[in-house]
């Protein structure tokens, strides 16, 4: 991706706010009153247990869901998103926990998807170059751009969902999963790419559930349990907290605090059975 | 546009990956052709070798299959169903069907023998209001598919039903409307053919065409560092179908000639293929028919895209209708039923466009009329009745139906979409 000569925002700046976020599917609370904030240039990681509504805070931001209640402040203004197109127009991009790719099109096809190159007369090769440029910074190992992408394997497919969202120089990034299928080089690159990104001004969100990579490349750590915020942690705090903070060891933060004082003094052999978690 | 040459690059921009194996030249482009074939990405292959069976059986029982005025009627006949097939093919592309087009189609000649001939209204004002109603029935298909999450068989199969009945209210009292001969209209649907030179020109266009744009193509891809594909193999390819299209035509020419309703029939193919790979309306409609959520996430319209691929298809089927008319000198009761609603999917089928959705070709309904229309002229000249017709055709559908479902599995096993 090429270097913008103007900061999209500057850094620091609120991109994202949450305010009571409530999402009901049926009679399951998939979301309860959520409170989230993005800044320009930070990395957020939204980690918590399967099931714990992550997905489904992202794809409300992409506007695939649209929340129950709660209110939604993009760059200062309210805003609703009524489908994934005005995220978009907004400048929200995202990469899909399922990716969201056409199998039956071609990698180009898929990363210009909705946003073809002069749209009478397609400029397939300006696409391909485009799309060359945008896959090469991701180191990807992809056969050739013109097969459809049924023919890609898991970690390929992503990389082809991560270049797409990086295609419209978009204002924040919301990444599911985006390491997921990936192998260590590609890992590290992706991690690489979110750095870059960060530094460019942009807003990153990322959920993953490796402590390392989040570690790695996050400023903020906010913790989703059973569809309510459960905390948010600097990426320096111990692996123990953000485990119970996870799995609801504790239920609030002073108790948890008081258990942590205490379990370190008692069993300090604890904190290796969180290490091991992946 | 961010045009940085990767630096010091020697390979082009798609050939750094040393694991794929590019074919290259001539032989290489041959070889790709199978493995595609063998993966199960058969394209119009099929159609081509049964069509080829097909004429090579009907000609060996009777010589006449083959004259050149045979043919000529061939292309007369292909025009009105192949036109309603090239609508099928817009709903396929999405994943939905039109089971009404038939009785679309029937309404439509209904409604051009009732305003021209009945009411007095001028020919092209009764089939601009045939065309209009076409597009308005496709619209309300979508409008309960969009709204109402209406599966289209299920609104087209009432469709089917309510305007057949409307076709018969209209022509009510009369039951058939004979168009009056020697109108510009029912020439256009017997009579008129190109003169030679036309014919000839345009038979040339074709090749020049694909000549220029692929030269294009291959300059701008060297520009651009990127592999180009091999200019020998692209002349060949011009020259081959450039002498094979002027063949054709100057058999045709020995008796009356092409027809200008077959030159509008390819005309629309030709413009509706252009319309499904080289625009953005197009690449949506095969990722609507592809996945359609993946679409809507990526923020294509997706309604709009039902909308457009419903009412071109019924706005087709009017067409052809009007041109059915044309070609019988009338509108009747009888027009639009029958075997037109199922020739026409079947068509599209044949050609290859998958009924599964987001594969297809605008091709397809060209091909695959001739397919139906081969059968049909073959059997009448065996003086064979109609029972035997439907029954071949019938197994013919199957054939390309089971063709269209295996190749599916095979593309699905060898990571082909
Ligand atoms: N489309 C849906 N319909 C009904 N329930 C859903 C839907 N999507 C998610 N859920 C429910 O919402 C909860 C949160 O799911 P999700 O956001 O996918 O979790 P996570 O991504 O954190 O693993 C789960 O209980 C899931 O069953
Ligand atoms: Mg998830």
């Amino acid at each position: 991706m090429s270097e913008s000569p103007e900061r999209s925002a500057s850094i620091g700046e609120l991109v994202l706010s949450l305010r009571g976020i409530s999402k009901n599917f049926g009679a399951v609370s998939a979301l309860t009153d959520i409170d989230f904030d993005v800044h320009a240039g930070e990395v957020v990681a939204l980690v918590g247990d399967n099931g714990a509504g992550k997905s489904t805070l992202v794809k409300i931001l992409a506007g695939v869901h649209q929340p129950s209640s709660g209110t939604i402040d993009f760059r200062g203004r309210a805003v609703t998103l009524p489908d994934p197109r005005a995220a978009l127009t907004l400048g929200i991009a995202t990469v899909f926990q399922d990716l969201a790719l056409c199998e039956n099109l071609d990698v180009v096809a898929n990363i210009f998807l909705g946003n073809e190159l002069s749209p009478l007369r397609l400029d397939e090769v300006a696409m391909e170059m485009r799309a060359w440029t945008l896959l090469n910074e991701l180191s990807a190992r992809i056969p050739s751009v013109r097969e459809a992408v049924a023919s890609l394997s898991g970690g390929q497919r992503q990389t082809v969902a991560i270049a797409r969202s990086l295609l419209l120089e978009p204002k924040l990034i919301l990444l599911d999963e985006p390491t997921a299928a990936l192998g260590v080089a590609q890992t590290a690159e992706v991690l690489n790419l979110i750095d870059r990104v960060r530094a460019r001004g942009l807003g990153v969100v990322m959920i993953s559930h490796n402590m390392e990579d989040v570690r790695a490349v996050a400023d903020r750590i906010v913790v989703l349990r059973l569809g309510r915020n459960n905390g948010v942690f600097e990426p320096d705090a111990s692996n123990q907290d953000l485990v119970s903070a996870i799995t609801g060891a504790s239920n609030n933060a002073v108790s948890r605090r008081a258990e942590r004082l205490r379990m370190e003094r008692d069993h300090s052999g604890n904190a290796q059975a969180g290490e091991q978690r992946p | 546009m961010t045009a940085e040459k990767s630096t010091s690059a020697p390979l082009a921009l798609d050939r750094a990956d040393a694991r794929v194996k590019h074919e290259a030249g001539l032989s290489g482009a041959v070889r790709a052709f199978l493995d595609r074939v063998r993966s199960g990405d058969l394209g119009s292959l099929p159609v081509i070798v049964g069509l080829v069976v097909i004429w090579t059986v009907f000609t060996s029982l009777n010589p006449v299959f083959v004259s050149s005025s045979n043919l000529v009627n061939l292309l007369f006949d292909c025009s009105t169903v192949g036109v309603i097939a090239l609508g099928i093919v817009c709903v396929l592309m999405v994943g939905e069907i039109d089971l009404s087009v038939g009785s679309i189609s029937g309404f439509a000649s209904a409604m051009v023998g009732t305003l021209w001939v009945n009411q007095g209204w001028p020919v092209a004002l009764a089939i601009i209001a045939a065309l209009a109603f076409g597009a308005l029935i496709g619209s309300l298909y979508a409008l309960l598919f969009n709204r109402l999450g209406m599966p289209s068989f299920v609104s087209t199969l009432a469709g089917l039903l309510a305007v057949l009945g409307m076709q018969l209210y209209i022509l009510g009292s009369t039951g058939s409307i004979n168009l009056p001969y020697g109108s510009a209209l029912v020439d256009f649907g017997q009579l008129m053919v190109m003169p030679k030179w036309v014919s000839h020109t345009l038979a040339a266009i074709p090749g020049l065409a694909l000549l220029i744009s692929g030269l294009r193509t291959f300059a701008r891809r060297r520009a651009a560092n990127l592999s180009a594909p091999s200019v020998t193999g692209l002349i060949l390819r011009v020259v081959i179908i450039t002498v094979g299209l002027e063949l054709i035509v100057a058999y045709l020419n020995q008796s009356r000639g092409i027809p200008w309703m077959f030159g509008l029939f390819v005309g629309l193919v030709v413009a509706m293929n252009y319309a499904l790979t080289r625009t953005k309306w197009g690449r949506s409609m095969t990722a609507v028919g592809g996945n359609r959520e993946a679409a809507r996430r990526a923020g294509i319209k997706v309604r709009a895209i039902y909308l457009s691929a419903f009412a071109l298809c019924s706005l087709f089927a009017a067409l052809g209708g009007v041109l059915a008319a044309a070609r019988l000198a009338s509108a009747s009761q009888q027009a639009g039923t029958g075997d037109v609603n199922l020739n026409a999917i079947a068509a599209a089928v044949i050609g290859g466009t998958s009924l599964f959705g987001g594969r297809g070709s605008a091709y397809s309904a060209l091909l695959g009329i001739i397919v139906i229309q081969s059968i049909a002229s073959g059997l009448t000249l065996l003086d064979l009745s109609s029972s035997l017709r439907y029954m071949i055709t019938g197994a013919v559908l199957a054939i390309a139906v089971i063709v269209d479902s295996l190749a599916r599995r095979s593309r699905a096993s060898h990571g082909r979409a």
